[in-house]
């Protein structure tokens, strides 16, 4: 016998019956809180910024590509990075398929990083994604936004014990623990209106966990995320788990 | 001026922070509700159920694919859906081989099914391009008996049902054409996440949730919920290869 409980088929309907109602309250929250987010005033973007894109130079406004709402993920790949963050990379794999659907509904799905345009391109095609990925390079565009850390914002955090998951993640970054936090995650959300660009919506840390769509999914299961505060995260690249010669799929 | 309050920077960095908080909020609230999730009692499976796969007959616990833990999402693909499944379930499956591999690697196996015979789903798949198992439950006591589709009798007798197929708005019209299928075949599939347990040597039910209830939306509806524009209110959706413009 599993150490779970065991119930009867009519026992287990009547206690999901009451999860029921909790999740459906959650839910009913949730919706209010869309409303709410777009209840948010907006703020106009008054700074020039400039990208480097596959198609070259573009300005913010060019990035909407015609439509009017434009959605940034912050992806973790500086400058000194090799290659992209490992959970970053985690959350592309579940953004790109969603880029057609999001332009049916009027929106534009990036990824913008510091590092130069060719690394990131070399890194998307190692990936096999498709999604667009713009570099804000030379420009100030991450620092503006709050996701550049600076060396003084960075002191207090490096003069502590370093977590583990940094370490890990620098080290499959090819940079180190300074290096890796000097970018932050993050998505942020900006409407085209009237030649204006406004900046509508921000979001970074635990706000990004809808983003990791395989959480949603574990949540569901039975033994949910099965992680712990001290073991380093388990997420890597999609090309770089382990290999189970026991599995037909190598999972 | 966009139809929209503008604020200065300060303005909005306190709306802000007081969304964030409702955010964290929520977020502390989920968690709660994840935990009561994962304390409901399982129920083991006593029927054995065979299905059609890519790689033959298998049963349930085969399905696990040597991991502990099934995950499945129900797509609405019925044995008359002349047009290939449900739109909206499509744009849900779109979404799933993203996380795959991460579940795979997290002791999940996560498979889609349908109803429809196992040839249409594997064409089905080609043509929208997705990796995961999709297994077909065609010929299988197994949907009927987990929920995730009604005999033509059980469907008259569900109001909501009854209530849509003898008056659909016209969304329902249309996602009838879409799908090839009249409404009282169409609407007999369930959309629905179902997950199950193995341990020596038994499969357990854990969890069911079926649309319209909560956590059956697409993985861009997160997304969604971030843009400044008001969603649709009609749930509309199309196939990524067949939208309008």
């Amino acid at each position: 016998m599993p150490e779970h409980r065991i119930a009867t088929q009519e026992e287990w309907q009547a206690e999901r019956d009451e999860l029921l109602k909790e999740e459906k309250e959650l839910t009913r929250r949730g919706d209010e809180l869309a409303r709410k987010r777009r209840e948010l005033p907006w703020v106009a973007v008054e700074q020039a910024y400039r990208f480097e894109t596959e198609a070259g130079a573009k300005t913010l406004a060019d990035l909407f590509d015609g439509r009017s709402q434009l959605l940034v993920y912050h992806f973790m790949f500086g400058p000194p990075y090799e290659t992209g963050c490992p959970v970053c990379s985690s959350i592309a794999d579940t953004l790109d398929p969603q880029v057609a659907h999001l332009r049916a509904r009027d929106a534009t799905l990036l990824l913008a990083s510091r590092a130069p345009l060719q690394k990131l391109l070399a890194f998307r095609a190692r990936m096999g994604w498709a999604i667009e990925w713009v570099s804000s390079a030379g420009s100030d565009f991450n620092r503006d936004l709050g996701f550049l850390n600076t060396e003084e914002q960075l002191e207090p955090f490096l003069d502590g014990e370093i977590p583990p998951t940094v370490e890990q993640n620098a080290r499959l970054c090819g940079t180190d623990a300074k290096g890796y936090v000097s970018e932050r995650p993050g998505l942020s959300v900006f409407a085209l209106s009237g030649g204006t660009i406004y900046r509508t919506y921000v979001t970074t840390a635990r706000g990004l966990e809808p983003a990791m769509a395989y959480y949603g999914l574990l949540d569901r299961t039975p033994k949910g995320r099965d992680e712990s505060a001290t073991a380093p995260l388990w997420v890597r690249r999609h090309d770089e788990y382990e290999q189970n010669p026991d599995r037909a799929d190598g999972a | 001026m966009p139809d929209h309050a503008i604020g200065t920077r300060e303005e909005w960095q306190a709306a802000r922070a007081e969304l964030a908080r409702l955010e964290a909020e929520q977020a502390e609230l989920g968690q709660k509700v994840t935990e009561q999730r994962r304390q409901l009692p399982w129920v083991a499976v006593e029927k054995e159920y065979r299905f059609d796969t890519e790689d033959g007959k298998k049963t349930l616990a085969e399905l696990f694919s040597g991991r502990s833990q099934l995950l499945a999402y129900n797509i609405m693909f019925g044995p008359d859906y002349e047009l290939g499944a449900c739109p909206g379930c499509t744009s849900l499956g779109d979404g799933l081989d993203g996380g795959l591999v991460h579940l795979n690697h997290r002791d999940v196996t996560l498979i889609c099914f349908s109803r429809a015979p196992i040839d249409r789903l594997i064409a089905y798949k080609q043509r929208m391009g997705w990796q995961f198992p999709y297994v077909s439950t065609y010929g299988s006591d197994f949907p009927f008996d987990f929920g995730l589709a009604l005999t033509p009798e059980q469907a008259q007798d569900v109001p909501e049902v009854k209530a849509m197929i003898d008056s659909p708005p016209a969304w329902l019209e249309e996602w009838s054409r879409q799908i090839g299928a009249e409404l009282e075949d169409g609407l007999r599939e369930g959309p629905g996440w179902i997950a199950f347990a193995r341990e020596n040597g038994t499969v357990y039910h854990t969890y069911t949730v079926m649309a319209p209830d909560p956590f059956v939306a697409p993985y861009h509806s997160f997304l969604l919920q971030r843009t400044p524009k008001a969603p649709s209110e009609e749930p509309r959706a199309w196939r990524k290869d067949e939208y309008p413009d």
